[in-house]
């Protein structure tokens, strides 16, 4: 009992603060691409603080609220779902089809309180978040069937457990590169960077979704910003990279992965929505099958 | 303490001869009784009365049936042609007609109140409902190739009747599907020849002797035969285009409970013949040649385009009932597909997916109506915002597409994850990833429907609007309600599948309250939907403990690139939701399916414009000979072959 | 929501009382640390109608860096806490500035950029520009200059900065405090009837920044003018919409 109530609070904790790292990262690695000096170490904090200080704090309605909630929520459950060195949380009582519907939840969560804003730009940006979830977890869906058929099974315990009894040659990215790769490109538009910020577009439709979040509301969206750059490294980790034997060589797998997306994100621009759905459905889908192929001959 | 002492439960000593002649007296009652006195404002609160008796016994009957009784027989059959007709409840049947009078009983809950009396002709709608409800219990109850058949068309029939109560388009609407279910029911009509030539008899038993004693390619029509036949009916691709105009344009009440088991009948029929009957390894054993694929594979990869297309069709719809009864015919392919894959977690899935979507279908649409009744259209281009007006429909709603796209915590999810599941432990990756694909598209589409109709903008013209009266909203929020308790504890819904598991044979799925724990992977919703919601709970921790007071503005009170808005500018975002992704799928959509029913449609008008020509106006000498010629062949040959 | 429109007859006391928290150790520590990470954390708006938004591309990029500072550029008032108003201001831009200034959060700064928004600058005999921001909203800081370097931007912002963490930029509390004269030059351009969407008063009411000057004759003519919101509707507008189709 004792266990569950420590991986319940110390899951998301951990998720909440490595999560802070990548973003940190993240912006990092974007200043030093364009030759700038970035923010200092405690910017992630900052921001969030200042968010939840703010003296006003405007609602546009109960579903409004309630999608910051449900947004926090699904996250948090996400955290307690995975498994992560010394924390298997309740891995074993959902498996990886159940994780990823869960992650499902806050999306849907963020969309319904966005459209009861009642703003044009806000609806714009769920109208493209979801299409490019269409487009982005086809790829996805498909490496995660892969690696499934492979692994022989959906338990995340099992998963890591198989990749780490053989060593690195078992990892996932050895014993089935393409679809490792597709997944990486799918993990990328999962992440939302260029060129798949689609429904971001700040200069377009003013940062979609986020149009009409202020005070603590965006500081919910900066927390799971946090939650979903490290929900995404841990899952890619553990399908390919062999999950997590202890600390610091998990933590640095689930950076590398994040670092990937932010390092090549910088070079790009912005695809139309269309664009998006034909490069997903076309690049990363035809690897990806190719890859299921390979593994389904086996 | 004597009665705790009792070994005899009390339906042990109720003739079980008598519960289904019981539930057919009383269907029959009703809808005769109905037909009279329907006119009643009385007769709504009536009939849920009765429903609601019928779903005590066959809740009887389910225990009967759970202790290990193998069918309720009827005490009613006839001798035609020296073949016996009889009719008899098993648990395959049951677990429908459970299904049948509880989405009876809500409807009926439904229009009995505000909305049963905006109506034209509610006493007609009450004892179209009766007669429906009459029809499947025959139908499902059916004892053998006979009584089915007759049981058919009288569901169609029946279906017909109802469809046409909303008048203009539905009858239209109507007629087509008629036009359809004449088909299939021609198809099912000579596969039952079939099986009558080849061993003379129309029992169940028969079906299976013929289809040992048959050659392949006998075999092959027989398969052909009853699966576009009973196709027709849960609209399976490509015989599916009936369903979504007939089933919008019904009136309210009456749709909900076509959509919610209406079409399921045919899964029923599909179930029986040739997963209980026929048998999945005689399926699979029947090789389609130069190909991999059998029979079996065949009508899944059927039941997955079913999946697939219908979904993308439904998102690009602009009506909500249009879209979701697409979305109806989409979800026929899950539970198809999961019956299809054998194993007894597929099977299960599948079941369970019947029930599940029997509940938030019946809450969507019953919300959908709700909506409508206040604002007087479902055309998701002139709704939104009415969340502040109509906040418990809302729920319902939401509620509703959560289940439907298959998310946690509602029960949508669980039979969803059972049918991926079976399909990745039996090998079918490229199902699955159909089944993934089918899925992430309802996303969007349910996100497009709640979007329209209740975020967003409020307009003017909705200013004044009441949430629907209580006799509209409890039924929705009590059918809500029950698709999250069995998503919450999906156990309680597995074992009403089990009963119809049990009917078709094979493994049974060994499960819990939480749901199932496999070797390859488990779900307990128990864990998954307690912690998610402790998990959001602690979202409201942070929430509210966190950062000042929140303080509400109106929805004017908008960022809009330094625009000032007002009640006169319509800026809500909902016509053409997805525009991206209709420029990638839209020439797709558009091209195919629509376009080959207008095919044929023109092809068969020609055909008999020509026909017509012929007979009427040239040559009927030439025609008299054509006759008389083709009748000596057929004469002739008739001799030779037997 | 709008219904909580005050009414001038049921005015509550206007002096404000302090409040027992702000006595409170606690609270003075939170005050003090969140007034630490807002320092620290600045999302600007630019508002760039005037010439000077060409000076903000290098204050941003590689050459001055504002991220370094915490400094980063947002595109919707939400989010922003800072509205840098670049150069002049025409009575139509104005207005869109107030609209974009009344739906950030509080606490929020105005920086006015070069002379144009200290005294109309180069159009200071222009029928159509505005000669001082600060009469219609309150500005924090001023760069003057015609233009003003990114370094002079720089300077300002870390002056902000500075300001932020004592406690001091309180422009906007000014604005909550003495609504009816900012209102009232705002009547003054752009007529009796104008009004934003935003309902200051209200959100004063809510937040407990009610004064003497929130209230006055200026806002009594909003009171009767604005038809924005949505409870106003008048009585005989119809009920349904012209393309209301029936259903059965």
């Amino acid at each position: 009992m004792m266990s569950y109530v420590a991986d319940f609070i110390f899951m998301p904790l951990i998720a909440f603060v490595t999560g802070l790292g990548l973003v940190l990262m993240a912006r990092r690695v974007r200043a030093k691409i364009e030759r700038r000096v970035g923010p200092p170490v405690l910017q992630p904090i900052y921001d969030i603080v200042k968010l939840y200080a703010k003296k006003t704090q405007i609602s546009h309605g109960i579903m409004h609220d309630l999608s910051i909630m449900m947004l926090l929520g699904g996250f948090i459950t996400a955290e307690i779902f995975l498994p992560v060195p010394g924390f298997d949380g309740l891995a074993g009582e959902g498996d990886l089809i159940t994780l990823i519907y869960i992650m499902m939840v806050p999306m849907l969560g963020l969309a319904l309180g966005v459209g009861s804003c009642a703003n044009p730009n806000g609806s714009i940006g769920i109208s493209r978040a979801l299409t490019a979830m269409l487009a982005y977890d086809i790829p996805f869906i498909i490496a995660v069937t892969g690696a499934c058929m492979a692994y022989g099974t959906t338990n995340l315990i099992e998963i890591v457990q198989i990749q780490q009894a053989g060593g690195p040659a078992s990892w996932g990215a050895a014993t089935m590169p393409l679809l490792a790769f597709g997944g990486l490109l799918a993990v990328h538009g999962m992440m939302g960077k260029e060129p798949f910020e689609i429904y971001i577009a700040p200069a377009e439709i003013a940062t979609g979704p986020m149009v009409e979040m202020s005070g603590k509301y965006m500081g919910a969206l900066f927390i799971m910003q946090c939650f979903q750059l490290y929900t995404i490294g841990v899952i890619y980790t553990t399908l390919f990279l062999g999950g997590g034997e202890n600390w610091p060589f998990f933590l640095a797998k689930v950076f590398a992965v994040v670092f990937i997306s932010v390092a090549v994100t910088n070079v790009y621009g912005r695809f139309k929505t269309d664009t998006m759905i034909r490069w997903m459905w076309k690049w990363p889908t035809g690897i990806a099958l190719a890859g299921l192929a390979l593994v389904m001959a086996n | 303490m004597s009665l705790l002492l009792r070994r005899r439960f009390f339906w042990e000593e109720i003739d079980l001869m008598s519960l289904l002649d019981i539930l057919l007296l009383v269907a029959a009652l009703l809808a005769s009784g109905l037909f009279v006195l329907g006119r009643g404002s009385f007769a709504g609160w009536l009939a849920t009365v009765v429903y609601g008796l019928m779903l005590a016994v066959l809740a009887i009957a389910g225990l009967a049936l759970d202790s290990g009784v193998a069918f309720i027989p009827s005490a009613m059959s006839f001798e035609i042609l020296g073949r016996n007709l009889g009719w008899r409840l098993d648990g395959l049947g049951w677990f429908f007609a459970l299904l049948t009078v509880g989405a009876a009983f809500f409807a009926s809950w439904y229009g009995s109140g505000e909305w049963g009396r905006k109506q034209k002709r509610m006493g007609l709608q009450h004892a179209l409902l009766a007669l429906n409800v009459l029809a499947m219990l025959l139908l499902l109850s059916s004892g053998d190739l006979l009584s089915l058949f007759i049981g058919w068309e009288l569901v169609s029939w029946a279906a017909f009747a109802i469809m046409t109560q909303g008048g203009g388009p539905a009858v239209a609407a109507a007629y087509r599907y008629m036009i359809y279910a004449l088909a299939g029911a021609m198809a099912v009509f000579a596969a039952i020849m079939l099986v009558q030539n080849v061993t003379g008899g129309l029992g169940f038993a028969d079906l299976q002797t013929a289809i040992s004693a048959m050659s392949t390619a006998q075999v092959w029509v027989l398969f052909i035969l009853f699966a576009a036949g009973f196709g027709v009916k849960m609209a399976l691709m490509p015989f599916h285009l009936w369903q979504a105009p007939a089933y919008s344009e019904t009136p309210g009440a009456s749709s909900a409970f076509l959509n919610a088991v209406s079409a399921r009948m045919g899964l029923f029929a599909l179930i029986l013949v040739l997963v209980k009957l026929t048998g999945l390894e005689a399926l699979g054993s029947l090789a389609i040649p130069f190909t991999f694929m059998s029979a079996k594979s065949a009508l899944m990869w059927v039941a997955a385009i079913t999946m697939v297309v219908p979904t993308f069709i439904a998102l690009m719809q602009t009506d909500a009932r249009m879209l979701l009864t697409w979305h109806g015919i989409g979800q026929g392919g899950y539970m198809l597909l999961g019956v299809l894959v054998g194993t007894s977690l597929g099977t299960a899935g599948g079941l369970m997916h019947v029930f599940n979507y029997a509940t938030y279908q019946a809450a969507l649409f019953l919300a959908v109506t709700a909506v409508i009744h206040r604002a007087g259209t479902s055309d998701l281009d002139e709704l939104g915002g009415l969340i502040t007006r109509m906040p418990w429909t809302y729920v319902t709603l939401l509620m509703g597409i959560i289940g439907l796209a298959g998310l946690p915590p509602m029960n949508g999810f669980v039979s969803k994850w059972m049918i991926y599941k079976s399909l990745l432990d039996g090998g079918q990756p490229l199902l699955l990833i159909m089944a993934f694909a089918a899925t992430l598209g309802t996303i969007l589409s349910v996100y497009k429907l709640i979007h329209n109709i209740f975020l967003g903008q409020l307009r003017r013209e909705h200013q004044h609007l009441k949430e629907a009266p209580v006799s509209m909203v409890l039924p929705m929020l009590i059918l809500a309600g029950i698709g999250f308790v069995t998503g919450f504890m999906p156990g309680l819904a597995l074992n009403i599948t089990d009963i119809a598991q049990r009917a078709i044979g094979g493994d049974m799925l060994p499960h819990h309250l939480g749901g199932v724990t496999l070797a390859t992977g488990s779900l307990n919703m128990l864990w998954v939907v307690g912690v998610l919601i402790g998990a959001i709970g602690a979202g409201a921790l942070i929430f509210y403990l966190l950062g000042n007071r929140r303080y509400e503005v109106h929805q004017f009170d908008n960022y809009a690139g330094g625009h000032f808005l007002s009640a006169d500018i319509r800026y809500h975002f909902s016509h053409e939701f997805y525009p991206g992704l209709a420029r990638v799928i839209g020439p797709w959509y558009r091209g195919s399916i629509v376009r080959a029913e207008q095919g044929i449609g023109i092809l068969v008008n020609v055909a008999g414009d020509l026909w017509q020509a012929v007979f009427r106006v040239a040559y009927t000498p030439l025609y008299m000979l054509l006759v008389v010629v083709l009748g000596l062949v057929f004469t002739g040959s008739w001799g030779i072959v037997p | 929501m709008s219904d909580k429109l005050p009414v001038i007859e049921d005015q509550p006391e206007i002096c404000r009382s302090v409040d027992a928290g702000e006595r409170s150790v606690w609270t003075r520590v939170m005050n003090r640390f969140a007034d630490h990470c807002r320092a620290r954390s600045l999302f600007v708006l630019h508002y760039c109608t005037g010439c000077g938004a060409i000076e903000l591309p290098p204050t941003i990029t590689s050459r001055f860096d504002m991220e370094r500072v915490g400094v980063s550029p947002m595109v919707t008032p939400r989010q922003a806490d800072i509205l840098l108003i670049t150069g002049y201001l025409s009575i139509k831009t104005l207005k869109r500035v107030i609209l974009s200034y009344e739906q950030m959060q509080s606490p929020k700064y105005v920086i006015g950029f070069g002379s144009c928004t200290i005294n109309g600058g180069m159009y200071w005999n222009s029928y159509a520009t505005v000669k001082r921001l600060d009469q219609y909203i309150p500005a924090d800081l001023f760069i003057a200059g015609c233009m003003p370097r990114p370094e002079a931007v720089q300077q300002v912002l870390l002056k902000l900065m500075e300001d932020i963490d004592a406690g001091k930029a309180n422009g906007w509390q000014d604005y909550y405090n003495n609504y009816d004269r900012y209102l009232g030059n705002q009547q003054a351009l752009f007529g009796e009837s104008w009004h934003t969407p935003t309902d200051v008063i209200a959100e004063a009411k809510h937040y407990g920044y009610l004064a003497d000057g929130t209230m006055g004759r200026h806002t009594d003519l909003l009171l009767k003018r604005a038809d924005y919101a949505l409870d106003r509707v008048p009585e005989d507008y119809p009920e349904r919409g012209k393309n209301e189709r029936r259903l059965p």
